[in-house]
């Protein structure tokens, strides 16, 4: 298996394009990251301290096309750069300490979304028109319109203020050492649940409704309705015959729903206090902490681009017809 | 392993040696396992004091005392402990804490500062005159870590003995100590060999202060245990203090019914109903006025018209006028703060500074009155034009914004009520909402026309005034918007700086509370809260408002939260 010549060129370019985006952006913004740590020191800062920092920050404060040339010869040797905010840590620490909570929160509510989103599709596709499909249909519609910040919210106030069912905030009850027992494990499972609850409405609509559509047009297939006329039993049909078949195109959205489920977690992170990426470019962007902004827009790119480029391979995998090359 | 390494090692390995339960540290590897199951057996009821000081959305493990945006803010007091703390809700008095005493020479161009006898550091060496006398040098090499200015007022250091320190002062200033206030003394024994001393994130602090020993670091908690060798450990009867992560209001108020926290300071709408209803057998609170809050209008402002209104006293006592004070605090401030009815501007927590004679007739202009603003308007020659806007008496246009930090939301609509009242008296004012830090840029270079801000109140009314009102200070600090100038003030505030009694400063402060009050530099408009709540549940001794003997706050910019924390017992 192997991919054109034209694809890849596509990815460098959208990759080079992300790294002068991740550039651009962040400076676009009113402030800078010398005002934002004078602004940290408050009103009691001295005249001395202030000119000190200026005096030591001031590399920040060079001409945009040399802060260029820093940026793409740090990134050619994966630095990163120093953070503003957590100074003196790196960008690299920062980030490290929280893109494993992400990755834990992304993939499990994927992995969630999928089975019930998947499920949800195909139960309304072979019974379209029923009383399951018009409600679970429309109901999928609404479920991709509700932004997270909402279901974050009801979800926080209902279970964890109002009931205190689950708790309020963290990764995992700050009283524990991380460590492979079951009391850490089931502490990290708790936290998780209402931010995966928030996360996941999204993708259980988006999945369902594509599930739903590709399932319509594979039902129509012959090889399904020879499976009927052989006699086999409805559930075979449904997931052997048909269900694996209209896969797909889910697959395909998956890749492309990818920054929106960074987006989502972004929000939910803040609501629940989850130490997660999104948490650190909320607090990144309000210190106007560049560097920090960088690295992780870099991250997102990279895990987003990365992705999409698996779901290619994946694809070319399961299914010979559109593998570059040979049609 | 460069030697500070080494000297942590060896301080690492000395308490172990005392197998207390702080020594698990891995770098010591299975020695350190051995002793912690030592320390285990030993077990004990510790009392753990937990508290919530700074909203961060991860902690970053620094107790470095010169870095003022990136320390932990239990790094001052608890860490590293204060010479003498003034107490502002005593009239000012000094708690004596590593100093006993200090004194002006005859010239008053030096002070001498008496070390407490015995004191040592929380590895076991003793603090003496040659670690202030470094620290005070480390400052003054550079200015980076300068975080109490000495390097404006100091001009040598000297140490005549190992309990004496000699500071010589560039001029004669005997507000000195009260500047010293915020100064951390270290060990020169742990930072004689730190290079870069404001990178430093001293992750295991050496400090003299009641709380030392870092015992656990995580990002979303924290737990800072006692100082085996504190010098004033008979008083101490908290064991650790534990800071977990808090982000912010939110997430503190979702918190609350947990009933976790013990000391903390946020902001809680409806608190009757959110914090004490949830355990009002235990839950307590105290807000009293802090900082004066004042309108500031930039009076060096490049735009002629808003400049020639702003040094027009008239126009001044008119904006005062137009602000509606108690729906500010009761709409704006929920009910938290106080008006201020002064037009000196003093805080009701100096209200032992007080002079009468700056009032009465003065205070007339801090009411709110639509009509007699408009006609002292009227009178002074401001008309309006064709949009009913006034103008300044040479006919040029008055427009202005009043800039407030993004996100302040209480701020903010104080500001909006300010501008309506301005609009009923034909000022053209509007909100701005910059950033913070663009807020505070814009303050610090001059390109505002106006802003609502407080200032930093030191232990006596002094500092708040001289640092926002006098000429050396206008525009170089945020408190300071205001550029004003005024040669009368000035001198009074050189004379405060010169004076060696008591009686004499009473007297020179009555001064200035005169002259404020009568040229109205600034418009006061109230005093916010001090942000204070605890939980008797697990511990007593808070003080309260039946007992009203310092300033509350935990936070970092109240000195007197070390005595608090000493006046605290975990309930049997």
């Amino acid at each position: 298996m192997r991919l054109s010549r034209r694809r890849l060129a596509v990815y460098c370019v959208a990759f080079l394009f992300a790294i002068v985006m991740n550039f651009a952006v962040p400076r676009m913004m009113p402030g800078s990251p010398v005002d934002s740590m004078i602004a940290q020191l408050g009103p009691r800062a001295t005249p001395a301290a202030i000119e000190a920092i200026k005096a030591r920050f001031g590399a920040i404060e060079q001409p945009i096309w040399r802060q260029f040339v820093d940026y793409v010869v740090g990134l050619a040797h994966f630095d990163l750069g120093v953070s503003v905010k957590y100074y003196p840590q790196t960008v690299v620490e920062v980030l490290g300490r929280s893109a494993g909570w992400t990755a834990f929160l992304v993939f499990t509510a994927i992995v969630f979304s999928l089975c019930v989103g998947v499920l949800l599709g195909a139960v309304s596709a072979w019974r379209r028109g029923g009383r399951f499909d018009s409600f679970v249909s429309p109901f999928s519609v609404v479920l991709i319109a509700v932004p997270p910040v909402i279901i974050a919210l009801a979800t926080l106030f209902t279970f964890g203020v109002t009931l205190r069912l689950l708790p309020v905030g963290y990764a995992y009850d700050p009283s524990l050492d991380p460590g492979l027992n079951f009391t850490f494990f089931s502490s990290v499972f708790l936290h998780a649940v209402m931010p995966v609850l928030t996360l996941s409405p999204y993708l259980i609509g988006e999945f369902q409704t594509t599930m739903r559509s590709s399932m319509i047009s594979v039902l129509g297939e012959d090889y399904v309705t020879m499976g009927r006329a052989k006699g086999l039993s409805e559930a075979a049909v449904m997931f052997g015959y048909a269900a694996r078949n209209a896969m797909l195109p889910v697959l395909t959205n998956l890749a492309l729903m990818l920054g929106a489920v960074f987006g989502g977690s972004i929000v939910t992170e803040i609501v629940f206090n989850y130490p997660g990426l999104g948490l650190t470019l909320y607090t990144a962007s309000v210190a106007r902490d560049y560097p920090v902004i960088q690295g992780q827009l870099l991250l997102m790119t990279i895990a987003t681009l990365g992705a999409n480029l698996l779901v290619d391979i994946i694809y070319g995998v399961v299914d010979p017809r559109i593998r570059e090359g040979r049609a | 392993m460069t030697a500070v390494e080494e000297m942590r090692f060896l301080r690492l390995a000395r308490e172990a040696g005392k197998s207390r339960a702080t020594a698990g540290r891995w770098r010591l590897g299975a020695v350190a396992a051995a002793l912690m199951m030592v320390a285990a057996t030993e077990a004990r009821a510790e009392s753990v004091l937990t508290m919530h000081i700074e909203e961060q959305t991860s902690w970053v493990q620094n107790f470095n005392p010169f870095d003022l945006g990136g320390r932990r803010q239990s790094t001052m007091d608890f860490v590293y402990e204060p010479l003498v703390i003034f107490n502002d809700y005593d009239g000012g008095k000094p708690v004596w804490r590593l100093a006993t005493a200090y004194k002006f020479a005859d010239d008053l161009k030096s002070i001498t500062y008496t070390l407490r006898d015995g004191v040592k550091w929380s590895d076991g060496k003793p603090l003496t005159s040659a670690d202030m006398k470094f620290t005070l040098e480390m400052m003054l090499k550079n200015p980076a870590v300068d975080t109490v200015g000495v390097g404006e007022t100091v001009a040598s250091v000297e140490a005549p003995s190992p309990t004496e320190v000699k500071i010589n002062l560039k001029d004669v200033d005997t507000h000195f100590p009260e500047s010293l206030a915020d100064f951390p003394v270290v060990p020169e024994h742990i930072w004689k060999d730190v290079k870069d001393p404001l990178a430093f994130k001293n992750e295991t602090p050496v400090g003299s202060g009641p709380m030392t020993e870092i015992r656990r670091f995580t990002p979303q908690v924290y737990e800072q245990c006692r100082n085996p060798n504190y010098w004033d450990a008979a008083s101490l009867k908290v064991d650790c203090l534990k800071l977990p992560q808090i982000s912010g209001n939110d997430q503190m108020l979702a918190l609350l019914p947990e009933g976790s926290i013990d000391w903390f300071g946020s902001f809680l709408p409806q608190i009757d109903k959110t914090y004490v209803g949830l355990d009002a057998e235990h839950n307590g609170y105290w807000q009293p006025p802090a900082e004066t809050v004042s309108f500031q209008m930039n009076l060096k402002s490049s735009n002629a018209g808003n400049a020639e209104a702003f040094n027009d006293m008239a126009f001044r006592r008119a904006f005062s006028l137009a602000m509606d004070r108690t729906a500010m605090v009761d709409i704006a401030g929920f009910g938290y703060p106080v008006v201020n009815t002064h037009a000196s501007g003093l805080p009701p927590r100096f209200d032992s500074w007080r002079n009468k004679a700056a009032e009465g007739t003065q205070d007339e202009w801090m009411a709110y009155d639509i009509d007699k603003a408009n006609k002292l308007l009227d009178d002074a020659g401001y008309k309006k034009d064709g949009d009913g806007f006034r103008t300044t008496p040479s006919g040029k246009p008055i427009a202005f914004p009043i800039i407030v930090p993004n996100g302040w939301t209480d701020w903010i609509d104080a500001v909006q009520i300010a501008t309506e009242g301005l609009r009923k008296i034909g000022v053209n004012a509007s909100v701005a909402t910059p950033e913070y830090e663009q807020w505070q840029k814009q303050i610090l270079d001059g390109t505002f026309e106006a802003v609502m801000n407080s200032r930093a109140d030191g232990p006596t009314p002094f500092r708040g005034y001289f640092q926002s009102l006098s000429t050396a200070f206008g525009g170089r600090i945020t408190s300071a918007p205001s550029r004003y100038s005024n040669p009368e003030l000035d001198k009074v505030f050189d004379d405060y700086r010169r004076a060696t009694t008591d009686e004499e400063r009473k007297t020179l402060f009555d001064q200035v509370q005169v002259i404020v009050a009568d040229n109205l530099p600034v418009v006061p408009v109230f005093n916010g809260p001090t942000w204070y709540q605890f939980s008797t549940k697990r511990f007593t001794g808070w003080v309260t408002k039946d007992e009203p003997v310092m300033n509350p706050e935990d936070h970092d910019n109240n000195r007197m939260r070390l005595v608090h924390l000493l006046r605290l017992k975990p309930v049997q």
